[in-house]
């Protein structure tokens, strides 16, 4: 009751847990037990990762388009203000010529006053633009020079008198030189400037196409890792599971993703195949017990035999008989009865369905129990069962019933393939360094032809008549030995005969047994 | 008084001598039995038996070989064999090598007896 109570319990936790972590694509009901691992794990789909990858390739490369606009616009601005410059300078240079002019042959002032007042003017709309560029104080000084320029030119047109103007003059041309260098490195500046932009400019291509590469190489990474390496993965999966390996797939990953849901199904369909394999295995058991029972049921006639001779003798002559020879035939007959339930016992644990439960083993005690078994079937064909066991050997790890199973295949294998007064040899001994105990059964008889050898483990493939062989022994056999995670092997030479090797890994660590 | 009978039993299980022999002496006959059948045909060889009842499984040689050295040395001997498993094919075969009878384990000592007696009256007919 209180364990009934337990497991409900466990249940239900299960059921929560399994509530808890999956939000979202969330599997049917009764799902296996071995995928909550799967969704343990924060989900990021795959979906999710490329329309991420993908939106930031789009803001990478619209930030570089936004920026080659901008720098397009500013270098345009540039070259439009480039040209203003250059209208200041010719407007200093012209109001300059004049100056020279009225200063020659007193022609031309009031032209050269309106050139100047044309740069003034070019000054005061662009004061701001050309503070930035040049530095306000640099636009003051070229202010001042203009204002000064100004003053002075208007003052000699007030003069007469030549001496005076003579006066006036170098100041007057020092002011029209220096306003012309400013301009001229104005410009400079300007022209420099839209250099150096255009060459930025040039480079945005590079950036940008250096961007992609690297945007591609992170997107073909991407799918690498996620999508090929998902496949490749689950290639290996397939593989293993047609080998029969049966064991769930478990995370590989930080997040969960499509694979997840795949491994899911996956472990579903494991699930699935290793019960219907159980089915399989079940079923096959069952024929053997049928082979078996033909075996016993003839072995069960002699102590029955025994019995029913015994027990009427004693009925015929019970008068007669003294209590010495009365008592000697009732234990005749208890004796025979004991025998009886041994043939019967034997057969009926071996047909048992049990739970499979891995533990160390005495591979003689399997052996032996097995030998038993088939030795009615080894009789009634008139083939001999050897044993040349090599001991001491270290247990083995498996589950008797399955190992019992195993070794009535292979046994019943070799008695079916043998013609009378051969020989079936069963030996055992332990692999060098890996830790296996081998158990060999050996056959003298036909052998096995070449060309049928590779298939002889393949489910279904059988050599014997219609209706005689399921074809599944061998296969089943492998399965088991593979659950148990050891392996068979078969050799077999035309004419004199066939072994086949079961390595059954060991429970002890070797060196243990090979220094003592 | 009728002549008695020389009856050699062979079969592996000790306990089917031991209980045959003392039943099948009632009525009068010889009774030899053997667990090995080799040392029971070089007792045929010393001296024939009228009949001789053999178990068909044996190790060694079985009972239908048995059949056929018996036969092949006395032809008129009855033997009669006795099977575990009885099974149609066996029966036949044992019959067609000029075997007199047939029984199936476990039996009666009264049902051999019966058996044993049909072939009395064959011998003394």
């Amino acid at each position: 009751m209180e364990r009934e109570q337990l497991r409900e319990n466990m249940r239900t936790r299960k059921e929560v847990a399994v509530g808890d972590f999956m939000p979202f694509p969330y599997p049917e009901k009764g799902e296996p037990v071995e995928n909550i691992a799967l969704f343990e794990r924060p989900s990021i789909s795959i979906r999710t990762r490329l329309v991420m990858a993908f939106a930031l390739s789009f803001a990478m490369c619209a930030a570089i388009t936004i920026w080659s606009i901008y720098i397009a616009a500013l270098v345009q601005e540039k070259i439009v203000f480039l040209e203003t410059s250059g209208n200041y300078r010719i407007e200093i240079q012209q109001a300059r010529r004049f100056e020279k002019n009225f200063l020659l042959y007193e022609t031309n002032l009031p032209e050269a006053m309106e050139h100047l007042r044309n740069a003034e003017q070019i000054l005061m709309e662009n004061g701001e633009t050309i503070g930035n560029i040049l530095g306000a104080s640099a636009l003051a000084i070229m202010k001042a020079h203009a204002r000064e320029y100004h003053s002075l030119l208007t003052e000699l047109g007030r003069k007469r008198d030549p001496l005076e103007r003579q006066d006036i003059e170098p100041k007057l041309r020092e002011h029209g030189s220096q306003m012309i260098s400013l301009a001229l490195e104005f410009e400079r500046e300007e022209r420099e400037s839209v250099r150096k932009m255009l060459s930025q400019a040039r480079k945005i291509p590079f950036l940008f196409l250096a961007v992609l590469v690297v945007l591609m190489v992170f997107i073909a990474f991407f799918i690498k890792t996620q999508i090929l390496g998902g496949l490749a993965r689950f290639k290996k999966y397939t593989e293993r599971i047609g080998r029969g390996n049966f064991t769930p797939i478990v995370p590989k990953r930080k997040y969960r993703d499509e694979f997840s849901m795949l491994a899911a199904a996956f472990n579903r369909m494991i699930q699935e195949l290793d019960r219907r394999h159980n089915i399989l295995v079940e079923s096959h058991k069952l024929r053997a017990v049928g082979t078996l029972v033909a075996g016993v049921a003839h072995e069960l006639n002699n102590p029955l035999n025994n019995t029913m001779l015994t027990a009427t003798m004693l009925e015929e002559d019970f008068s007669t008989l003294d209590d010495k020879e009365k008592l000697s035939m009732v234990n005749d007959i208890i004796a025979e009865t004991e025998r009886s339930q041994k043939i019967v016992r034997n057969l009926l644990d071996f047909a048992r369905e049990s739970e499979m439960e891995i533990r160390p083993l005495q591979i003689e005690k399997i052996l032996d129990d097995t030998i038993r078994l088939v030795v009615n079937q080894a009789k009634m064909a008139k083939v001999k069962i050897e044993k040349e066991f090599q001991g001491p050997l270290p247990p083995v790890h498996g589950d008797a019933q399955m190992l019992h199973q195993v070794f009535v295949n292979l046994i019943l294998n070799a008695v079916d393939a043998l013609p009378p007064h051969g020989t079936v040899r069963v030996s055992t001994f332990k692999t060098k360094e890996d830790g296996y105990v081998v158990v060999e059964v050996r056959d003298n008889g036909p052998g096995i032809p070449e060309h049928i050898l590779p298939r002889i483990f393949d489910p279904f493939f059988t050599t014997k008549a219609n209706g005689k062989g399921t074809g599944l022994g061998l296969s089943v056999s492998r399965g088991m030995v593979r659950k148990l995670g050891g392996y068979v092997l078969a050799e077999s030479k035309a004419g004199e005969g066939t072994v086949f090797s079961v390595f059954l890994p060991a429970t002890v660590v070797p060196s243990k047994y090979s220094s003592g | 008084m009728e002549k008695k009978l020389r009856i050699m039993v062979i079969d592996d299980e000790n306990i089917v001598g031991k209980r045959l022999k003392p039943a099948l002496e009632k009525d009068g006959d010889t009774v030899e039995t053997f667990e090995e059948p080799n040392k029971a045909l070089e007792r045929f060889g010393e001296a024939p038996f009228d009949i001789v009842v053999t178990d068909i499984r044996m190790d060694g040689i079985d009972g239908l070989e048995v059949l056929e050295q018996v036969l092949a040395r006395s032809a008129k001997t009855k033997v009669i064999i006795i099977t575990g498993y009885a099974t149609v094919e066996v029966a036949r075969e044992a019959l067609a090598k000029g075997a007199f009878d047939f029984i199936a384990k476990p039996f009666k000592p009264g049902d051999l007896r019966a058996v044993i007696e049909k072939a009395a009256r064959e011998i003394r007919a």
